[in-house]
């Protein structure tokens, strides 16, 4: 599903993202991404969305090469994925129905399957009520909500977050985790890089600990603080 | 490509330029302006043009023959001049013709020609060509006919005038396009500043998988809208200063009595092509302008 092979990743101003990652990640799993602000978190999730590309080694996600990738192929290994931001990244000029179903019919969806699989993705988060509201309308849980719908809404075999709860309050922190482990529960592999102490522990899930670009500890039903 | 997403791409570019609704006015004043300069330079053009050929049309080769010519040979020179497809029209005078237009052209001064027959002048051709810079061409190669006494144009004249409508067609050309060129760097830049508001927008694009021709679509239809409303406005503008000059000037020129020297363009039916090309260039302008500031957005 996931793999990366001896993976480095070096940025032209010579600061280390990743150095020498080697793991798996097997479809179905919920995995945990944690390490210190500038540990490598955000570089590997790029190199997933082949956002960036590795310097040495090797990236397969879902059957794409991303080291050896050609540039047309991007939406393809996209389209695959489901990607949820800290900043939510909604379109601001449209309704929350259209932020969804706008993640459909990129994919050329028949108009009858948006229809259908837009409202089941917002019922799904929470926000059937919402859809005719404009994001700067909602909290900031609720566009977050949004966000996970149009992650899901393609039924993605992957879904990726980034901080998905850095600008939310604890609260509104854990239902998005709640929902995040529905989704996986329904098969979705999910991968979440996240500073959250208290979820990482509750959660008892598998934790990728990254330190100064390499994976220190790669541990099932983990805490953040593994070695206490 | 499907046709619901065509409509989609059509829609959503209609959209966009009503909810950016100052950049889009900004970029339309843009196209009116760039193509408010293209238009005056195109107009003085045409104008220019139209009078150079004015003055080139009235250029005449004058063939006088021989006092003593054979009216075969001078029907063998009717023939040639009447056969030859350079020739636009031609007139045959007679001594009696010749004699009486000089008449009428002395008026008062006419009593010079008392005591004078109709037999001193000679018979002439009076020659229009299509390209009066065939002149010289044509005129050597009727000089060796039999029966010529003198072949006469205003050689100075052609030369100059076929220079001078040479450079201006190629100096037009070249304002022209240099024109365009900065015109549609002008577009560009200013629908980059749209773009760069909207470069958020682009990435989330790109991260739900979007092609890179599913984004530029939206925005490319979008230029062609700012670049056809521009181009209509300026058009609008353009034809009614025209009118108000071409009135003016006309109308000094015939106060003056040099209407037939200085001479504004009635636009008349150049109006559907005028319009026609700037509708044109306003839609290509915008397109590429678009294609122009998305490209660097597109790299995520």
């Amino acid at each position: 599903m996931i793999e990366f092979n001896e993976v480095t990743k070096r940025y032209s101003n010579g600061t280390i993202g990743l150095q020498d990652a080697t793991f798996r990640i097997e479809k179905g799993e919920f995995v945990f991404i944690i390490g210190p602000s500038g540990s490598g978190k955000s570089t590997l999730l790029k190199l997933i969305l082949h956002e960036e590309v590795p310097t040495e080694g090797e990236v397969y996600v879902n059957g794409f090469g991303i080291h050896d990738m050609d540039r047309s192929e991007i939406p393809y290994l996209r389209r695959g994925l489901g990607v949820v931001f800290q900043d939510f990244r909604l379109l601001p000029n449209k309704s929350v129905y259209d932020n969804v179903s706008f993640a459909m019919q990129i994919v050329e969806a028949q108009p009858r399957d948006i229809r259908r699989q837009v409202p089941i993705a917002l019922a799904l988060v929470g926000l059937s009520k919402k859809a005719r509201v404009y994001p700067h309308q909602l909290s900031g849980g609720e566009q977050q909500r949004v966000a996970l719908a149009r992650a899901i809404v393609n039924n993605p075999s992957v879904l990726v977050a980034d901080e998905p709860t850095g600008n939310l309050d604890p609260a509104t922190s854990w239902e998005i985790m709640k929902l995040l482990d529905d989704i996986n529960q329904r098969g979705t592999t999910v991968l979440v890089a996240t500073h959250e102490k208290s979820i990482v522990d509750d959660m008892k899930k598998r934790v990728l600990c990254l330190e100064y670009g390499h994976i220190s500890h790669d541990v099932q039903k983990g805490n953040y603080t593994n070695e206490d | 490509m499907k046709i619901r997403t065509i409509k989609y791409m059509i829609s959503e570019g209609f959209t966009n330029t009503y909810k950016n609704l100052l950049m889009s006015l900004a970029s339309v004043s843009m196209v009116i302006a760039s193509l408010l300069i293209f238009g005056i330079f195109l107009m003085i053009t045409i104008n220019l043009i139209f009078n150079l050929n004015q003055i080139q049309k009235d250029v005449e080769i004058d063939v006088f023959l021989k006092r003593d010519v054979a009216i075969m040979e001078a029907d063998a020179i009717e023939l040639k001049i009447k056969n030859d497809e350079r020739v636009l029209r031609y007139e045959r005078l007679s001594k009696e013709q010749t004699f009486y237009e000089l008449v009428a052209m002395l008026e008062e001064d006419s009593r010079l020609l008392e005591g004078l027959t109709p037999d001193f002048l000679y018979e002439q051709f009076r020659i229009h060509l299509k390209d009066p810079a065939d002149s010289e061409v044509f005129s050597n190669e009727l000089s060796t006919m039999a029966g010529i006494d003198d072949i006469v144009f205003p050689q100075e004249l052609v030369n100059k005038m076929s220079l001078i409508l040479r450079w201006t067609n190629v100096g037009t050309v070249v304002v022209l396009v240099v024109l365009l060129i900065i015109s549609v760097s002008i577009i560009a830049n200013t629908i980059k500043l749209t773009v760069y508001a909207r470069r958020k927008e682009i990435g989330i694009m790109k991260y739900v998988g979007a092609n890179d021709w599913f984004i530029r679509w939206p925005f490319i239809i979008e230029g062609m809208i700012i670049g056809l409303f521009g181009a209509v406005s300026s058009f609008v503008i353009t034809s009614y200063l025209y009118n108000e000059v071409e009135a003016y000037v006309n109308q000094e020129a015939a106060a003056y009595g040099i209407s037939n020297v200085l001479r504004i363009v009635p636009l008349g039916t150049m109006y559907a092509q005028i319009l026609f090309v700037y509708v044109i260039i306003g839609l290509v302008m915008g397109a590429v302008g678009s294609i122009i500031s998305v490209r660097k957005h597109l790299n995520v």
